[in-house]
């Protein structure tokens, strides 16, 4: 034994600090625009890279991966340090992944407000970009697994449990949903479409969510609220439980941002029920929170920083209860598409993600520095402003989110929309919009408020030293358990076999389902029976297990992968148009090509959807519901998440081009009423055609059966698609040449819905309903 | 701190710390098992419920049957208005203002605030392209005509909310002359 002094690496945890409160500002500053922007189309400026469209990406990314992400890297760095008892392994990864963020920020900040786009949200940065990401995510992964690889503190706390999610998880989502090929320089395909898209898609978003805004802030939450509180933590068994079922169940529940869409009907039911039975592993996490608490709850009237834990917990609870609520199937027909989505991730990202920031920083940054916190006074006032901006905010999607749920459902007794107008609905929830800017722009001033006060802190302080002295015995001692011997083991064992066993139950038919219940009732009686016998050994399994990194991290993996395997794969591997009765998509024109590529750059799937769900207000809306064939050719899907506009699925042909074509300049010269942005390049910049021809390359060799073109070919088929609009806008005295943009778009949104013959005809007649294109079979007369 | 923390500070707290940070080992809080448990069962449920029986049927399928059985009952499967109906109706205010709420909100933007045409055509004049008898009308309104651009109204509207909306823009064209009853 000798002892060691180790000196903490906290200048990266200042920078990330300092980084985090800065993309802070900017992203809620960001959301405040956008914000007003619905309630005022004429903030969108008529310029592009000022419109909504943009900017909304814009808005999301950084406040996911600029702000919190800047926050949760900052929280890891400084609480892995010191729960490990080492420095980080390596002091130039830690200042490659500091810059290497931040440049990837500024790239985002570029590239998104100038309508390069991948179309798919929260994934929208250009594949360059993406590779950056990958690259200095692996830095950080490094960074991290070589710190705990060189700990001098034998047993991981649970903190590090739910880091080690965050980081093996998130990569392998990460790359999932950004497999792409690209076409040029800043554009490329994502390798999925349609409905495996969509899969693919909302098991990323769903699990973003999951595992970079709530698995490390709830290993931030274990190390600062007992820190800050001075109590230990409520139950080191509530831990266990709630973190190996949250890390499992979550995964799974991805779907259920496509209830009652085309997606088939048992990916539907497994992301409604996996949200049911993520309520209790969530309030696992608040309850150890809140209850560590215990004994310190008068802290609560004079500390700031306990002040913002608690309530960031607190809404956490919440949100992880509604959450499920909105899971629920018939919930999810109000609130799907509405502003009550809204409100639910800003509940999550204002009172979760950036209370938990404010109380971490609050605590850190007179650490950090060395000093006093500038202004208790201050910080209370930020946490009372921020509080009520949080409640207005969230209150007023919530009204506006159930109203918009409800008129647009609403059916009268002799079978017709009651709010036939979009627009109506629109308009009805003005007042909720502007109560919605309120709140925001209360919680961007607390967010300004701490800017202010921090930097005072810092401006008073110097940076601080800190170090430990570590025992550090002559040979390294080995880890607790081999890979081998993480596998082979009752708990281990029992939880794969339960697993299996209702998977058989679940997946298979007839005998092998039978036979499968049997023997997963069997297998759960025979674990608990086990349990009560062996429930010391399995714990000092447990505590082993904990002294072993790089089993806990394979264990974890295998948790996290199973529930994307069994439902991503089949969808993949099976053939979409095989033995279907439904319409099959047809395949796009160059010039529609072209125009669903613009469509994608101004981010118009922002506000579209392009999927009729299966209820009945939708289909009496917008036409019949939508069918998996119909999006096959679609790269990147555009089912969309939010109509703050109507639904596009089946919008070709409801409108004469010229309709299309004053709309797209001035929405309201032909909607009365609308908060749709004007976009008047769209008459000025000319078609990318020569683009086409790698693109339809790309897309060839995804198998999108598209009939060989030479370039010349490609052009010819646009002017002459182009020229056809262009006669018909003559009829109404426009004159404008084919090779403009808005050309382009209304070829790509007079083709939505146009459909080809099913691939093989069903062998009874199918039930009444009229052709494809037309909008409405339920004819009243 | 109360009596009982005291006790459990000497019971329950496992002795390892983590830089200063200790754990108690409570045991779980029973409403949070049962919450658990309870939503694993209801997910089994379910999940049976839904895919072993017919009770699951593709959405597709699912919504139109509910549209189907919606409109036998639907009250508007009595007989389209006549001429002289729809021409008495236009004499009626209340029908005209009913009908000239539903022109503004849906047929202005084509048809103008002076119902004299933008995109659309003049509906004030004696030049039908699809009919001028009150009954073309109402059928033109509730069928569209697509490839002109007028949308089909009758599954959007309703049947007697297009009665109302014919019958205003009757009220409003002098060259429609009353109908032999």
């Amino acid at each position: 034994m000798k002892t060691k002094t180790i000196e903490y690496n906290d200048g990266v945890v200042r920078q990330f600090l300092i980084a985090s409160v800065f993309w802070g500002v900017v992203a809620m500053l960001v959301g405040v625009l956008i914000a007003s922007q619905l309630a005022f189309h004429v903030l969108n400026f008529n310029t592009p890279w000022l419109t909504f469209g943009r900017l909304r990406p814009l808005h999301t990314n950084a406040a996911i991966f600029a702000f919190v992400g800047n926050m949760i890297f900052c929280g890891i760095y400084h609480s892995t340090q010191r729960l490990v008892r080492a420095r980080l392994a390596s002091d130039f990864l830690s200042q490659l992944h500091f810059w290497g963020w931040q440049l990837i920020i500024v790239a985002a900040a570029i590239t998104l407000p100038l309508g390069f786009s991948r179309g798919k949200e929260y994934a929208e940065l250009i594949w360059p970009i993406n590779i950056a990401v990958v690259l200095i995510w692996v830095v950080f992964a490094v960074n991290f697994f070589w710190t705990l690889a060189i700990r001098n503190e034998k047993s991981l706390y649970v903190a590090i449990w739910f880091y080690i999610a965050t980081i093996i998880t998130v990569a392998m989502l990460y790359i999932t949903n950004h497999l792409q090929i690209p076409t040029s320089l800043l554009h490329s395909y994502p390798i999925f479409g349609g409905v495996q898209d969509a899969l693919v898609q909302w098991w990323y978003g769903h699990n973003a969510v999951a595992f970079f805004l709530t698995t490390p802030v709830l290993g931030i939450m274990y190390y600062y609220m007992p820190k800050a509180a001075e109590r230990p933590v409520y139950s080191y068994r509530l831990s266990v439980v709630h973190f190996w079922s949250l890390v499992f169940i979550y995964i799974w529940a991805g779907p259920h941002h496509l209830l009652n869409t085309a997606l088939p009907e048992w990916l539907q039911t497994l992301g409604m029920v996996f949200s049911l039975m993520l309520w209790a592993p969530s309030w696992g996490g608040m309850l150890n929170g809140l209850l560590t608490l215990r004994g310190a709850w008068n802290k609560l009237r004079t500390d700031p920083v306990l002040k913002f834990l608690a309530a960031g917990v607190t809404f956490y609870g919440m949100s992880t209860f509604e959450g499920p609520l909105m899971a629920i199937r018939s919930v999810n027909a109000v609130s799907h598409y509405t502003d009550w989505t809204i409100g639910h991730v800003h509940s999550g990202t204002l009172g979760w993600n950036s209370f938990m920031a404010a109380g971490m920083f609050y605590w850190l940054a007179p650490r950090l520095w060395n000093t006093k916190l500038y202004s208790t006074k201050l910080a209370d006032l930020h946490f009372w402003i921020g509080m009520v901006g949080i409640l207005l905010y969230i209150a007023s999607m919530w009204v506006s989110g159930i109203t918009q749920g409800l008129m647009l459902n609403a059916v009268t007794p002799d079978g017709v929309l009651a709010y036939p107008n979009f627009l109506e609905v629109v308009n009805s929830t003005r007042a909720m919009l502007h109560t919605r800017i309120l709140g925001g722009g209360l919680f961007l001033t607390g967010m300004i408020l701490m800017a202010y006060n921090l930097f005072r802190t810092i401006r008073s302080g110097r940076p601080a030293v800190a170090s430990i002295e570590v025992q550090v015995p002559d040979i390294a001692p080995k880890e607790g358990l081999s890979l081998i011997g993480g596998f082979f083991n009752p708990p281990v064992i029992y939880s794969f076999l339960l697993v299996l066993f209702a998977c058989g139950w679940g997946f298979a038919q007839g005998m092998v389902s039978a036979v499968s219940l049997v023997l997963l009732v069997e297998t759960a009686l025979v674990a608990m029976i086990h349990l009560g016998l062996s429930g010391k050994k399995w714990n000092e399994w447990y505590e082993k297990l904990l002294e072993s990194w790089l089993p806990f991290t394979v264990l974890t993996f295998v948790a996290v992968v199973a529930g994307g395997m069994i439902q991503i794969l089949p969808t993949v591997f099976i053939k979409q148009t095989a033995g279907t009765d439904a319409p099959i998509q047809k395949v796009y024109t160059p010039l529609e090509l072209a125009g669903r590529d613009i469509y994608i750059r101004e981010g118009c799937y922002n506000c579209h959807s392009q999927m009729i769900r299966s209820l009945v207000g939708d289909v009496l809306r917008y036409g019949k519901s939508g069918r998996l064939t119909e999006s096959i050719y679609d790269f990147p899907f555009q089912w969309g998440s939010k109509r703050t506009g109507p639904d596009l699925e089946r919008e070709g042909g409801k409108y004469p081009n010229i309709w299309h074509f004053q709309h797209l300049m001035d929405p309201r010269s032909t909607s009365i009423g609308s908060v749709m942005p004007n976009y008047p390049w769209l008459y000025k910049q000319v078609t990318d055609i020569p683009a086409l021809t790698s693109k339809i390359r790309v897309l060839s060799s995804y198998g999108v059966p598209f009939p060989p073109r030479s370039p010349d070919a490609i052009l010819q088929s646009c002017i002459e698609q182009g020229n056809l609009i262009t006669a018909d806008l003559a009829t109404s005295g426009i004159k404008i040449s084919p090779d403009k943009e808005v050309i382009a778009v209304i070829a790509y949104l007079q083709q939505l819905g146009r459909y080809s013959a099913p691939a093989a005809q069903p062998a009874a007649p199918a039930p009444a309903v009229s052709a494809p294109a037309a909008p409405k079979q339920a004819s009243a007369n | 701190m109360n009596h009982n923390t005291e006790h459990n500070d000497d019971g329950d707290l496992r002795h390892h710390s983590y830089d200063g940070i200790q754990e108690y080992d409570k045991k779980l809080p029973n409403w949070w098992l049962f919450t658990l448990y309870g939503a694993i069962i209801y997910a089994a449920g379910y999940w049976a419920y839904y895919q072993w029986t017919d009770h699951m049927q593709p959405g597709y399928a699912r919504v139109e049957q509910r549209l189907v059985e919606f409109q036998k009952n639907a009250l508007n499967s009595g007989a389209a208005p006549t001429d002289i109906q729809l021409w008495t109706m236009s004499t009626d205010p209340a029908v005209k203002s009913a009908g000239e709420k539903i022109f503004t909100s849906n047929c202005v933007v084509c048809h103008g605030p002076d119902l004299k045409g933008k995109i659309g055509p003049n509906l004030t004049d004696a030049t039908w392209i699809h009919g001028g008898k009150p009954t073309d009308l109402y059928n033109t309104v509730t069928k569209g005509v697509l490839d002109k651009g007028m949308p089909t109204w009758g599954p959007v509207l309703g049947a007697s909310r297009v009665a109302d909306v014919v019958a205003f823009v009757i009220s409003k064209n002098p060259t429609i002359e009353k109908p032999a009853p």
